[in-house]
């Protein structure tokens, strides 16, 4: 049913395979306890509904010392009949690998995009190794936009908690839309689908022995794809559920990373992203259904505290990167009762432009100009639960879509502060 | 009689007149030394405002503030105190090293022996008034620098002393640039080594005291009042 090449006569045996259908690549470190589950709903996927393809498991790993190499080669689907399968199934090769170079799962993806490109594949995809919610679906989904509809890039569409995926409501995702103009909902999902074309490209960027590598792979797969005019479409995939973070995890270190990396990549591309207008959809492919998502608490008056505390003490850190009045604005906010505290639409997305325009202009050490950002973005998501707490999902989807609306309409005075002038009219 | 009011004369002469003839003689030699000084000293001030003038003109046209601000230097300087830009901070340098090296020539030229030994010497002794300069404004921004850094980081935590941690960050950096740049300078060399090491260690020691033994109570209520999170439970949002 399956073989499995492990590192140290990998290079031969990519020469052996010769050629395949499809790859899937699943980035690891440390995962011994997950990646069993993930391997086996890839194995399900490829058999269920790519039973007379040549298909590939790669799992690049970043030196795991727990064993999360040995689960990814024992883990199999003991029988396929349990899947409801009896069709003849062709036999899948899994290889485990190390990757090389600087730690980070954009040196596990070039791992995988090299074998990729060795093995010459039509469609590829990648999954995340901590996920317990994905299912054989997920590879059809993933996988079938571009084999059968001739798409280079597939983006992932959860099903989530209100409250969850905060900075890509309230940061990425109406950044991306309003800057390259497609409604990519999950840009930073990290799991994708793409085609063997794409994966050349990716290859070819010289981005490797950058931030890229470490942290920034998943926003700068989705905006090199949409910059460069690759066919992008994105699928409805269900819940999101995954290992519980760690619970260490530094807030501002994250926003650093993600925020940082979505500018980075608005100094590469401001030449494309200048002359866009609006957005436009871009298909969807799933079957939409609701799904029971575990309730998230939060404490907001811990969160107000944290917003207050940061404009009573880095005032001077933002006096010369926002402007006067909306300093003045977050000020008045601190004393305010709770039930008046509110941060609206206009207030944030003028910050994140200034943010960005701080950014470009290096008005400040990049580093301390991205982690001031916290206080202001807990403030931002204080608001918007208080906002949308007695909100359904549809209802809290049409808030983000008001926001992203805001970011859209003020994106002319962002092209002016860039330095831009006159490129709209 | 004649003789000796002749005497009486040449004693008066040498007492009172010789000293002011030799006064004069020297003052002849030493005014047009002194004027020469004095009109070295204001060509010196009058190219200094024309040096800051053209040197500004050519920084401007040069583009270097747009430049300063890309390579992230008007950054550090604002960090610094520096709100102006590096053009004219550049050609304020200009200015002032024109008017300091015509003052030295005017003095050198007024041909005092002590004014002389006194320049030789201050040139010897301007290298370490260099590096000390240069470790003072290294600790000046590294402490504006690390002071930030701390308080960010400190609002990110949680911190309600944040701006406390990160001033005193910001001093101890610049204090321990001061001794480094006073012990470059040869002054009281050990004594502010001492010193320093006396007063930093007696911080950390009364901390570790107060904290750690003598004001266990106190201390306990004090992190569990400033530094401590309210209580409540954690957030469970994935912001991812």
């Amino acid at each position: 049913m399956e073989s499995v090449i492990r590192q140290d006569n990998i290079e031969d045996c990519i020469k052996s395979i010769n050629n395949a259908d499809i790859l899937v690549g699943i980035p690891s470190y440390n995962n011994a306890k997950t990646i069993g589950h993930v391997v086996r709903a890839v194995q399900g996927g490829f058999a269920k509904y790519f039973p007379e393809k040549k298909t590939v498991l790669v799992n690049s790993d970043g030196g795991s010392t727990d064993g999360t190499m040995d689960v990814v080669q024992d883990a199999t689907i003991d029988s396929l009949q349990s899947i409801l399968l009896s069709h003849k199934v062709n036999p899948f090769v899994k290889i485990t690998t190390p990757y090389r170079g600087i730690p980070g799962k954009g040196s596990a993806f070039r791992r995988i995009f090299e074998i990729a490109d060795s093995l010459q594949v039509k469609a590829c995809a990648v999954v995340d190794s901590d996920l317990r919610s994905i299912t054989p679906e997920w590879i059809e989904l993933l996988i079938k936009p571009v084999l059968e509809g001739g798409f280079d890039y597939v983006a992932p569409l959860y099903q989530r908690h209100k409250y969850d995926g905060t900075i890509t409501n309230s940061i990425i995702y109406p950044l991306t839309r309003a800057l390259y103009g497609k409604r990519v909902r999950q840009p930073i999902g990290g799991d994708f689908g793409f085609s063997g074309r794409l994966a050349k490209f990716y290859l070819s960027e010289n981005v490797w022995e950058t931030d890229v590598a470490r942290y920034g792979i998943d926003i700068w797969m989705t905006t090199t794809a949409i910059a460069n005019n690759f066919k992008v479409c994105q699928s409805y995939l269900g819940a999101k559920i995954h290992d519980p973070k760690d619970p260490g995890a530094d807030l501002s270190a994250m926003l650093y990373q993600v925020v940082g990396s979505a500018f980075d990549l608005m100094e590469t591309y401001s030449d494309i992203w200048k002359n866009i207008k609006g957005s436009e959809p871009v298909p969807t492919f799933g079957f939409r259904y609701d799904v029971g998502l575990e309730p998230v608490s939060v404490n907001i008056e811990r969160m107000i505290d944290r917003f207050c505390l940061g404009v009573q003490e880095l005032g001077f850190v933002w006096k010369d990167v926002l402007p006067g009045s909306l300093f003045d604005f977050f000020r008045d906010l601190t004393a305010v009762s709770l039930e008046n505290y509110a941060i609206p639409d206009e207030a944030w997305v003028d910050t994140i432009y200034c943010f960005t325009i701080a950014a470009h202009k290096k008005t400040l050490n990049r580093e301390h100009l991205l982690r001031s950002l916290t206080p202001l973005y807990i403030g931002r998501v204080a608001s918007f639960i208080m906002e949308t707490k007695d909100s359904t999902a549809s209802e809290v989807e049409h808030k983000i879509e008001t926001l992203c609306t805001v970011f859209e309409n003020k994106k002319k005075a962002l092209l002016n502060d860039w330095g831009w002038k006159g490129v709209e009219e | 009689m004649g003789l000796e009011g002749g005497r009486g004369m040449n004693i008066i002469e040498r007492i009172m007149v010789e000293p002011f003839e030799r006064f004069y003689e020297k003052l002849l030699v030493f005014l047009p030394n002194l004027i020469t000084s004095l009109i070295l000293l204001v060509i010196g001030v009058l190219l200094g405002i024309f040096v800051k003038w053209i040197f500004h003109r050519i920084f401007r046209t040069m583009n270097l503030d747009v430049l300063s601000q890309r390579s992230g230097m008007r950054d550090a300087l604002s960090r610094s105190g520096f709100r102006e830009p590096l053009s004219i901070i550049l050609s304020r340098i200009l200015k002032w090293l024109t008017i300091i090296t015509f003052i030295i020539v005017a003095m050198q030229n007024l041909s005092i022996p002590t004014v002389e030994h006194l320049i030789d010497r201050m040139f010897l002794y301007l290298p370490n008034i260099f590096i000390a300069a240069l470790i003072l404004i290294l600790g000046y921004i590294l402490g504006n620098f690390f002071g930030r850094a701390a308080i960010i980081a400190s609002v990110n935590a949680g911190i309600t002393r944040a701006g406390f941690i990160g001033k005193a960050i910001k001093a101890t950096v610049f204090l321990l640039s001061c001794t480094m740049a006073l012990e470059q300078l040869g002054i009281g060399k050990e004594t502010i080594i001492i010193a320093f090491a006396i007063v930093f260690g007696g911080v950390v020691f009364a901390f570790s005291i107060a904290f750690g033994f003598g004001g266990k109570d106190i201390a306990k209520n004090y992190l569990r009042k400033k530094m401590k999170e309210p209580e409540g439970g954690d957030d469970e949002i994935d912001h991812l």
